[in-house]
């Protein structure tokens, strides 16, 4: 008795059971586009932009200054943004293009996440007719040949920028200084570039580089980096940072060591937790590339080639040298 | 229970890893073995080991806690939010840190007893959730806050040591005391035995289970206190990895993941023999690659070491045991 009545039930509850999962994913996927169909809008396009960790706060301040932009300017355009957990989980950034061309996007807007990993999904998105605009991390040249795509980038010159910092850092210190730079994840594009553009720096003013290690972008990892590095160059005279987390990480190393003054630090981002240590001196150069404004120009230049407009060629956007 | 002389030479052969590590370095770079190296060594462990203290209970009754990391990032995080946003007092937003640290830990506990849930898969939810509510808390954003929070992490002048280590060293100390002298300690090594004896006996596990989890969720709380202090600023990444970390100096320092066995003494020598070997490849000037490829050549090489040590004293107690007790 007891037997059939659950074999009675086993197909109820089961049909019962993926009804529910189904009205879920209806009701999940009806939330996100108000309206049902691409063509429901004819004339307003819908941009997705595509980001890196929304957890990272240059990220996050990049995707809120396109959602104002939006709001500003909603007839024109509708927005969808997008980001990844983990900056270096490139098949989660490759999905969300994948799901983007399902919705037929006009246009998409990436900061990718990886310069070659994400050609080939940026090329079907190509093929699907969709709009690419590269802003941020600049896909690779050469891979972009490869693949016969031509996708438009908008984004600052990392290596210029650091070159800046670099000199601001070099103008208080004399040829034959020690100094060591903490690098980002060596693989990615833009921490090169800043590596370089710091090398550069260096290069140029005759300080004695003594040494280039990877802080992993993570405040603790560069602090523990940076401990080491002071412990070993006992006269170590500036520390350059590829971005503004480690040079927090490294400015409470040299505090720990007891040598605040005498190891000058850089940094890059300009966020505002750097803010109060630029006023004491403890950080003495980082650059602003606007992030809040990176994506709205990666928009903008989307907006301007569905219009019809001749697609521009690559756009460099400014990096400021903030000293304090 | 291990006699005392044993439990020594246990203690000498991990000492003996670590001072071949410090005697390595010390050829291959040439400030290695200073006082600034060590006191910075000193400096960067308190977060770490007092996580993996209470990792190291856990994993003897047989658990496994995965959220510690995220969880450190939550408490550091709503320490930096209380400071500067809300401007409380400094030893309210401590409290409030622990306090969250207790409460994430204490939910883990409950719900894997209570429901019955391998505490790999609630960790795993409390891993996810702990890590959104600190990006949620602080709109993702890293708060500095400088001289309130530094001391606890700023070296003791002359003593080149900072009084997070010697809090550190008190929760080693107390949590080695607790488990090797007290009946709780007994309780959970006989959970991570074989817990239906130890009901079969009359004792009920739970509460002794659940206990374990919320002091680890609390240690957790204190490593984000550490955290943010050393950093003087609050990190939403922080802790990103450390659970597994933490998982690694645990098992360096023998406790076995299958629970039953563990001690928190050489857990911390575990901590230092990861902490050593971080800083060391880093003053020697190690590529990023490499510094990962040695850390787990160490980490495995260690157990293995562990384990085969672990056999011959095996070995040694059934040749005493028969001639003592045919």
């Amino acid at each position: 008795m007891k037997n059939r009545f659950s074999t009675n039930l086993t197909p109820l509850l089961a049909s019962a059971l993926l009804m529910g999962a189904l009205a879920l994913m209806n009701g999940g996927c009806s939330k996100a586009p108000d309206q049902p169909e691409p063509k429901a809008a004819p004339g307003k396009p819908r941009v997705a932009l595509i980001m890196k960790s929304l957890a990272n706060e240059f990220f996050s301040t990049m995707a809120e200054g396109a959602k104002k932009h939006q709001s500003t300017n909603s007839a024109s355009y509708e927005l969808v943004v997008n980001g990844i957990k983990n900056e270096t989980d490139l098949g989660e950034q490759v999905n969300l293009v994948e799901q983007m061309i399902a919705q037929r996007v006009s246009a998409i807007v990436i900061a990718p996440a990886d310069s070659k990993a994400l050609v080939t999904v940026l090329k079907r998105a190509k093929i699907a007719g969709i709009l690419v605009v590269n802003i941020d991390n600049k896909l690779d040249a050469g891979v972009l040949k490869q693949a016969d795509l031509n996708i438009p980038f908008v984004g600052p010159d990392n290596r210029a920028g650091a070159r800046k910092v670099g000199e601001a850092l070099a103008k208080q210190l004399k040829a034959g200084d020690k100094v060591t730079i903490i690098e980002g994840i060596p693989t990615a594009f833009n921490g090169q570039q800043r590596r370089l553009g710091f090398e550069d720096a260096v290069k140029k003013a005759g300080l004695t580089l003594v040494g280039v290690q990877s802080g992993r972008w993570e405040m603790e990892a560069a602090s523990n980096v940076a401990a080491a590095m002071l412990s070993e160059h006992a006269d170590l005279k500036a520390i350059l940072c590829a971005n503004d987390s480690m040079a927090l990480g490294t400015v409470s190393a040299i505090q720990a060591a007891g040598k605040t003054g005498k190891v000058l630090v850089a940094g890059f981002d300009n966020i505002s937790a750097l803010q109060p240590l630029l006023q004491k001196g403890q950080v003495v150069a980082t650059a602003d590339q606007h992030g809040d404004q990176l994506a709205v120009f990666g928009i903008e230049a989307a907006l301007k080639i569905l219009k019809g407009e001749s697609a521009p060629a690559d756009q460099t956007t400014v990096v400021d040298l903030i000293t304090k | 229970m291990t006699s005392t002389p044993k439990k020594l030479a246990e203690y000498a052969a991990m000492l003996g890893i670590w001072v071949g590590l410090l005697v390595m370095f010390g050829l291959l770079s040439q400030n290695f073995l200073t006082g600034a190296t060590f006191s910075s060594l000193a400096n960067r462990i308190p977060s770490l080991a007092v996580v993996a203290t209470g990792m190291t209970l856990v994993l003897i009754i047989g658990g496994i806690d995965l959220s510690v990391g995220s969880v450190l990032g939550l408490c550091g995080s709503v320490m930096g939010v209380a400071l500067v946003n809300a401007h409380l007092p400094c030893w309210v937003a401590t409290l409030l840190a622990l306090g969250i640290g207790l409460v994430a830990g204490t939910l883990n506990g409950v719900i894997s007893v209570f429901f019955r849930i391998p505490s790999f898969i609630v960790t795993l939810g409390m891993l996810e959730i702990a890590r959104g509510l600190a990006y949620l808390s602080t709109n993702s954003q890293t708060k500095y806050i400088g001289s309130p929070v530094e001391p606890m992490s700023a070296p003791i002048p002359g003593l080149g040591i900072s009084p997070a280590f010697l809090m550190a060293l008190f929760v080693i100390i107390c949590s080695q005391v607790a488990l090797s002298r007290t009946v709780f300690g007994r309780h959970l090594v006989a959970i991570g035995t074989n817990e239906e004896a130890v009901r079969l006996a009359g004792i009920n596990p739970k509460p002794a289970k659940i206990a374990v989890f919320a002091l680890l969720g609390l240690l957790s709380g204190l490593g984000g206190v550490f955290h943010t202090s050393r950093l003087g600023s609050s990190d939403p990444n922080a802790g990103m990895g450390l659970e597994l970390s933490a998982i690694a100096a645990v098992v360096i320092g023998g406790t076995s993941l299958m629970g039953g066995r563990g001690s928190v003494v050489r857990t911390f020598f575990g901590v230092l023999i990861i902490a050593t070997l971080e800083a060391g490849l880093a003053q020697v000037g190690a590529s990023e690659p490499t510094k990962r490829v040695i850390t787990g050549i160490v980490i495995v090489g260690a157990v293995i070491l562990d384990a085969w040590r672990h056999n011959l004293n095996a070995r040694g107690f059934r040749s005493l045991g028969k001639r003592t007790n045919p």
